[in-house]
């Protein structure tokens, strides 16, 4: 798959049909595919596909100086398309000023990512073109919020304790904000300082506000890639919070964001049919 | 002949530090693939092998993610202000790892500059720091090129080396010598120090490479991938800017030191609205340039220990190394452009 996508590059580029691609390269400081920007074709063998392209890289789409780079070509698994609906729907990219290359995926990380067993989408919906097919035995996908499901096991005053832990330990570095496709806003209301909204202190009750907030931005339009909880350096799992909010989409509006971009996003949506019952 | 602390002696001691009401602080496993430096509340927390280094730092024991540094409230029309003393502690850092400890002496440069910080000078002097010495490495080390090494004693008051059924125990400081007194036997063997990481890049051409090409379009490029977060910063030993922020409410509230980042956008952000660091490309050049120009222009030493944390916890594999050998790789640097 290396190959065709490497050929495949090297014609956009040759072509113009795209002045950059974002894709995967392999790093020399420790052999892994961390996101590389080419521009040249006589650049498109550093690009690479394996098991281990964990980035989403749909989150560079939005960032001015990638955009001064001109028309992308870019990379994606089918978890990281779901990105690009949402991002369309919302107005932040132009999806016909793009050329999206699909790369049909068994899974990634080792061990697998958490988000692997229950992936739907091996073959990415709605690319430009896709490399590779369908993998030939993935087996039955987990329910979609599985993990969700056995955490809600515990007791309240268990999962409370669970979150506090996990909120104590935050540095507020902010990477699961900038590597969130769907984090984009100019200015992070944690950022807001003529008033503050948000302490930036990291302690526990401070902590608990910024993950909370961010969790509810996320509400309807977070796609589960797990980007948040893969390079949080202190391993808070902030997708477990993300896939409460997107079970509750998915139970009182049907809505699973970024699978189908006809569907109007939940937040900007109203229907006469929508249930009020959770508005107390 | 050395000193020898046997292996199950070393949890019985760390208990005994917190018997003695000291805040004990080291490595311990939170979760599976997380080992991280922490206030140890048992001595059964604390990790000394299996992981390369914790995913932080100690730098937070001397100079915490937030600290109060004067409470105020507002009175009719009149502020009163209180000044929060510099905190009391009496700390024992222990299993550091040598880069880690290294980095104190780094900043105490820094804290005691121009004006004294006492929130950060009076807890260092109330921190006895015991590192242990490194057995293994990973790619992402390069204390090598930074002058350090497995078993480098910079900033450490007790540095301890793994032997067969404990290890060696070499005070190098009182404090270091007041924490082990009566606590090991003397033994004949000496540890074998393992070797370090090959030394990768060569810290003089660093430096005549940032003094000469400043606006070298590699910056822009390097900096393209840069997601502009803090995990590079917050998880390094030496990085150690901070924001002085008014938290409460409108009847009063707190000022507080913050760690922040020189990556974050908001870092530069004048009121006017006006970023003399607009982006990332600057940001990026700006971490490198005050660590291996500006900082030893300054005070004489690199603001880098070569622990490598930068490039493990960077979210798309950016570490400082990555970028050194990014100038290493480029063209000669001619001496006097």
């Amino acid at each position: 798959m290396t190959g065709q996508l490497r050929e495949r590059c090297r014609r956009l580029l040759q072509d113009g049909a795209v002045q950059v691609v974002i894709g995967y390269g392999v790093s020399t400081s420790d052999g892994m595919p961390h996101p590389i920007f080419v521009r040249r074709p006589d650049d498109v063998d550093k690009l690479i596909w394996n098991e281990q392209c964990m980035a989403n890289l749909t989150t560079y789409l939005t960032r001015d100086a990638v955009k001064a780079l001109g028309k992308p070509a870019i990379v994606v698994k089918g978890c990281d398309a779901r990105a690009l609906v949402v991002l369309e729907q919302e107005c932040q990219i132009d999806r016909s000023a793009m050329h999206v290359i699909g790369m049909a995926c068994a899974g990634v990380g080792s061990p697998r990512a958490p988000k692997c067993a229950s992936c739907d989408v091996h073959v990415p919906a709605a690319a430009d073109e896709v490399i590779g097919e369908a993998p030939a035995q993935t087996g039955p996908a987990d329910p979609p919020y599985a993990e969700l499901e056995e955490f809600l096991q515990k007791s309240p005053a268990e999962r409370f304790a669970y979150w506090r832990e996990e909120a104590a330990r935050c540095i507020r570095c902010y990477a699961c904000r900038e590597v969130c496709p769907t984090c984009y806003c100019p200015r992070c209301i944690v950022d807001k300082n003529r008033p503050a909204c948000l302490d930036t202190s990291a302690t526990v009750k401070a902590n608990f506000a910024w993950h909370v907030t961010r969790a509810f931005h996320q509400a309807g339009r977070c796609t589960g890639c797990g980007e948040c909880t893969r390079v949080c350096p202190v391993g808070i799992n902030m997708r477990l919070l993300n896939q409460s909010l997107a079970r509750a989409a998915d139970e009182h509006f049907g809505y699973r964001a970024g699978t189908n971009r006809e569907t109007p996003p939940i937040i900007g949506a109203y229907g006469l049919e929508d249930k009020e019952s959770f508005i107390r | 002949m050395s000193e020898l602390i046997a292996q199950e002696a070393l949890p019985g001691l760390v208990a005994k530090w917190l018997a003695q009401g000291k805040r004990v602080a080291g490595p311990s496993v939170v979760k599976p693939g997380y080992c991280l430096y922490v206030e140890l509340k048992s001595s059964a927390q604390l990790a000394l092998e299996g992981f390369i280094r914790p995913r932080n730092s100690i730098k937070e024991f001397v100079f915490p993610h937030h600290e109060a540094i004067c409470r105020y409230h507002f009175s009719g029309h009149t502020v009163e202000t209180e000044d929060c003393d510099p905190p009391q502690v009496d700390q024992v850092i222990v299993g550091a790892r040598p880069c880690d400890a290294a980095a104190l002496p780094i900043l105490d440069h820094l804290f005691t500059w121009d004006y004294e910080d006492k929130f950060y000078t009076e807890r260092r002097k109330a921190t006895t720091v015991v590192t242990l010495a490194c057995q293994a490495h990973d790619d992402a080390c390069f204390c090598t090129s930074l002058d350090l090494g497995p078993a480098a004693e910079q900033g450490s008051d007790v540095l301890l080396l793994a032997v067969p059924g404990g290890y060696e125990v070499r005070c190098l400081t009182d404090k270091g010598r007041a924490l082990f007194a009566g606590e090991t036997r003397t033994v004949e063997q000496t540890a074998v120090v393992p070797p370090g990481p090959p030394v990768m890049v060569a810290p003089g051409t660093i430096m005549a490479f940032l003094q000469a090409r400043y606006d070298d379009p590699m910056w822009a490029d390097l900096a393209l991938r840069c997601l502009g977060c803090g995990a590079c910063a917050y998880t390094c030993p030496t990085c150690h800017c901070f924001d002085i922020v008014d938290e409460g409410t409108a009847a009063g509230g707190c000022r507080v030191k913050n760690w922040d980042c020189c990556q974050f956008a908001m870092f530069t952000q004048h009121a006017s609205g006006h970023n003399p660091r607009s982006g990332q490309s600057q940001r990026q050049r700006q971490r490198i340039q005050h660590k291996f120009r500006i900082y030893p222009e300054k005070f004489g030493v690199m603001l880098c220990t070569g622990c490598g944390n930068c490039a493990r916890n960077c979210p798309v594999g950016l570490g400082v190394l990555s970028t050194l050998k990014e100038t290493a790789g480029s063209a000669p640097v001619e001496v006097g452009v």
